[in-house]
Order: C-alpha cells, then structure tokens, then sequence
C-alpha cells in the first residue's frame, strides 16, 4: 500500500505518527509545498517577540521523517487529485499514484475585500518566511496597523511592542478577541493593552490602504482617520485550502466535510486539521475548529484510519489558550451562556483576574480564565467534563483546589510586577 | 516504567515532599516551585498529594506545538525541554489533572521528571503515602484506595467519625 499524506502541519505529523503505530511496512510520502522539516507557525509570534531563534521554531528534524520511514516531496506544491485514477498531481508535473490519501493542506490567512492589501508595506504573519520579512521590518519607533484582533492579530501586536514600534490594533466587531473570549474578558485583555501603549480601535473598519512611493502606509478607517504606517499586518481569519480536490467539498461551503472517520465523501481519502469540516465534541452541525490541539487529534485519528484502525472521532473541542502583555488568556467550549444557563464568575480570585464556567443542568460547556498561568491549568482539568458532557458535582469545590487559593495569590503578586516592564 | 504511587489516607499533609520537590527543583523551599502538591481540605479532613502520572498516552506530549514534550528513554518520564519550551501553556491547558505547573520566572512550563529514577518526594515522604512502583502494580494498589475511600465516605456520610 502507498499512502500519500499532503502537508507538513500538526495534523500531518499527527497522523504520520499515528500510522506508524499501526502499519510499519506500508510505503508513505509526504508531499509539502514548503522547504525543509516542519516548523511550529504557533511559534512564530515568539520569534519575533526574540522568545525562540529561528532554529528553535522547526518541531522535527529532517531524519524524522526517514525514522518514521517517510519519503519526503519538499518544496513541492500538491496541484490536483485524479481520484478516479488515484493519483496525485504535483506542480512541477509529477504524478504520484496513492492507495490511500490524507489532505492535511491546512488554511491559509484571510484577504478582506479592503483596497489595497497588495502593497509591498502589507503582510501576513503565517509563515516562516512571514516572520523573517516581519522581522526586518520590526524596527524600534516604527509605526504599524494590525487588523484583525484574534490571536496571531494580538501576539504579532504584543511582539511588535516588546520591539518598541507604534502598535494599533483595528477589529471590525466591538470587542477584541471575539471568537475566544467574552465581552467582560475582552474588556479586561483592552484595558491591559491600553495600558502597554497598544491603540485599540474596536468597531472600526478599514476602508482602504494606500501604500506611497517612499513605501509608508495609510490605512483610511471607518471612523474618518487616516492612520499612517510603516507597515500593516493582516490578520483578519483564516480559511482552508480545500481547492485539492474540489469533488470532497459542498457547494458554497469552506472546509472539507468528514465523517468521524476523518475520511471525506471520497473513498479512501480521508482530510484533518484546519482543512476540515469536521464533528464536533457537543455534537450538531460539523464545524471548522482550525486550532493546533483538533490538528493533533484529527490526525491521530485519520492516521490510524489509513492503517485500517476503524477509529472514530469524539469530535474537536475548541480549546484557547496563550499568553499576550503578561495576561494568560484560555477558553474552552462555549463561553457564551445561552438562556436557562448557570453561569458561575469569579473577578479578581488570587492571581486569576477572571474565571468564567457556564453550566446547564450541573454539565459545564465551556469557561474562560485570565491573569495568572494556573487559569489555564484550572480550564485543562475542567476539559474532559465539557468533553463529556459529565456533570461536575460541586463546582465550589472543584474551584477551591489549594493551589488556586493561597499559593495562586503569592505567585500573581511577582507577576503583576512584571507586567508592562518589559515594554519600558 | 515505574511512577509515584500516591495513598491520600496515609497521606498526613506534612508536605515534606513539596519541600524535597521545591529543593531539588530551585536549590530552596518555596514550596511554589513544587511539582507535587498536597491539596488539603480542611472541612472533609482529606488530603490528597497529586503528581505527574506519566500517562503512557501523555496528551501534554503530543499536543506541545513546540515539540518540547518527550518521553525520558530511561525512566520513562514525561518531560519538558525547557530549551524549547516557548511558554504557550497548551500542556496546562491539555493535562486534565493540573500537573503541570508555569515557572512565572522563567516562562516555561515545569512538571514532575521523577528526578531521573530516583524521585525525592518519594524519599522525603514520612508515612509511606508516596511510593515509586510498578506501573502495574499501581494498578493493584489503585483498587485498594479506592476501596479505602470509599469506606471513609460511609462512615462520614453516616456520621461515624
């Protein structure tokens, strides 16, 4: 059998690895538009904060796909598939037959239809070569406009401040982080960012971005200003490349749908990661949960189900979680309370600014916590309820663990002394 | 491999076993740098000493988008690179048990090495709560705490103290 696997991600790792464990002798090719070993796009925000050299952002080493017994096709985009033929065609005119196949193409950052994002002052943080063009353009006391507030959005905004550029931050919804975090931990993560220097510009739109010829930048808003810039960064979404092989897709649909098999309508094609349209742990409508932890499962899974495992997915969970202007921020599930729902919220708990957990019925949904790093801990013993679906008993109790009270209070306090002192 | 076996109703709450972590850990006794920690609740009169279980599916290792989480080849421990660790805290987010702790002062996520096969909480542990055992035989034992327990709940639920 030759499985052809195309991506170099975490689910495509994930799922290398987990073929293994099932199948040693099958032949495996994986098939990677991008140059060299994988590297962690997660981390990129952390080389340009100076937290990782560039070497410590590659996850595995170019002998690890010969170990895992891998022929490796970099540098090489996946064009087509002819899956009546079972072939795969590359960009430079190979054709690669498959017996089975594993599309972990992952997503790719989001264009507004704003004029004049294809200016040379204009950038994505998505890649590597991202990053190091961003680095150059990380310059103490220069001016730069993100739009988009989501993660890669904010941590680009937290480096380039840790750098000493002129941060502002544009979100077209009225509040940052909308899909991660709730209107009352929003307003906490603004205030943080206010008071490190960052411009938040909340229900605002960019209108349009004029790039001049000694290449400086104006961004037009919403609002009537004309904001000017070194440099933009874009940061708005992502969406999955999922034009492989167009038979997998719905119509007017992104992602491609799978079953919890992982395995797409296509037979013996199977898709994970950000690429997907997949189930989800609470059940309902299959969704796109384009986040590192359902890349790592979605693999596992499919991985295993190239081999023949018959496994099937729980169904992804989103899970959040970072650290931006010394604020850990985490959430899990669905934070929003629907009505008829407890919620249970806690401000200012020891070093834990926020702690957010909506229940029904005693079955908790999902939660957020901010502040100190024990939040993200306090959600991770929280998760396999909300995965569940299990009721938590005494959620006082589950709350009152020691380590969130007294030495949770002694530790913030070192930590509230640090904030923002890295920007001054 | 073998793991810290813990029996929460030998356990006294001495926290001699925080302090031998916090030790080994940061060269001093501030018991935050712990990777056990002895959870006391005073009103069930219950502690409970929770570590790392090395779970032979470790979700913490194979979630790190750092690739900074690795099996230890010799004791079988679940460790974290701290060289490569970025500190995203996706382990604390991932460990189900809160086993794993952030070391705020270097910004990298810490949990339980076993000390190399030779764990000191173990050492210093003065009731015989913590043992280092089989894996296997943890099994065995698991089985007699929960017994244990269960009849302490009885008993309490029924008044008998």
């Amino acid at each position: 059998m030759h499985v052809v696997i195309v991506g170099n991600g975490a689910a495509a790792l994930s799922a290398l690895e987990s073929f293994r464990g099932h199948d040693r002798d099958s032949r495996v090719t994986l098939v990677s538009g991008e140059q060299g070993p994988a590297y962690s796009r997660v981390l990129l925000p952390y080389y340009l904060r100076r937290r990782l050299s560039r070497d410590g952002l590659f996850i595995r080493r170019a002998d690890d796909y010969a170990r895992l017994g891998a022929a490796t096709e970099f540098g090489v985009r996946a064009e087509g598939v002819d899956p009546a033929r079972r072939v795969l065609e590359l960009a430079d005119g190979r054709r690669l037959g498959f017996d089975r196949l594993l599309i972990a193409t992952g997503s790719s950052p989001m264009r507004p239809p704003i004029p004049g994002l294809d200016g040379p002052g204009v950038h994505t943080l998505w890649t590597l070569d991202d990053a190091v063009r961003l680095d150059s353009v990380f310059r103490e006391g220069a001016r730069l406009v993100v739009l988009g507030s989501g993660f890669v959005a904010l941590q680009a905004a937290w480096a380039a401040r840790q750098r000493g550029l002129q941060v502002s931050v544009i979100e077209l919804l009225d509040q940052i982080l909308p899909r991660v975090l709730d209107p009352a931990a929003a307003q906490i993560l603004s205030e943080r960012l206010h008071a490190c220097d960052v411009e938040v510009r909340t229900g605002t739109r960019a209108e349009s971005v004029e790039t001049d010829r000694g290449g400086r930048v104006r961004v037009s808003t919403s609002g009537g200003d004309r904001l000017p810039a070194d440099a933009v960064i874009v940061a708005t979404g992502a969406r999955p490349n999922d034009q492989l092989l167009p038979e997998c897709l719905e119509p007017d649909r992104p992602g491609i749908p799978v079953a919890d098999t992982m395995e797409t309508v296509v037979s013996g094609v199977y898709a994970a990661g950000d690429v997907t349209r997949g189930p989800t742990a609470r059940g309902g409508p299959r969704e796109i949960h384009a986040l590192w932890p359902t890349a790592v499962e979605q693999g596992r899974v499919a991985g295993a189900n190239l081999a023949g495992a018959g496994r099937s997915y729980g169904g992804s969970l989103s899970m959040n979680v970072t650290e931006m202007f010394d604020l850990t921020v985490a959430s899990l599930g669905q934070f929003v309370e629907d009505e008829g729902d407890d919620v249970f919220e806690e401000h200012d708990r020891g070093g834990i600014r926020y702690v957010k957990i909506v229940t029904r019925a005693g079955v908790p949904l999902g939660a957020i916590a901010m502040g100190a790093p024990e939040g993200a801990a306090l959600l991770g013993r929280l998760r396999p309820f909300v995965r569940h679906r299990r009721a938590l008993p005494d959620l006082p109790a589950f709350l009152a663990r020691e380590d969130l009270d007294g030495r949770l209070a002694h530790r913030s306090a070192a930590k509230e002394r640090t904030s923002c002192a890295s920007l001054q | 491999m073998r793991i810290v076996a813990v029996d929460p109703d030998a356990c006294v709450a001495c926290r001699d076993c925080e302090y031998a972590c916090a030790f080994r850990q940061s060269g001093d006794f501030a018991r935050s740098a712990s990777h056990i920690r002895v959870n006391f609740y005073a009103d069930e009169r219950a502690c409970v000493p929770l570590t790392c279980m090395h779970c032979e599916d470790a979700w913490c290792l194979a979630v790190c988008p750092a690739a900074a989480i690795d099996r230890d080849p010799g004791t079988g421990a679940v460790t974290i690179d701290a060289t490569r660790c970025a500190g995203c805290k996706m382990c604390l987010l991932a460990c189900p048990y809160g086993n794993i702790h952030f070391n705020a002062e270097t910004g990298v996520s810490a949990k339980c090495d076993l000390c190399g096969g030779d764990p000191m909480c173990v050492r210093a542990c003065i009731s015989g709560a913590l043992r280092y055992v089989d894996a296997e035989e943890l099994a065995d034992l698991r089985r007699e705490v929960v017994d244990a327990s269960l009849k302490r709940l009885l008993r309490l639920s029924k008044g008998v103290r």
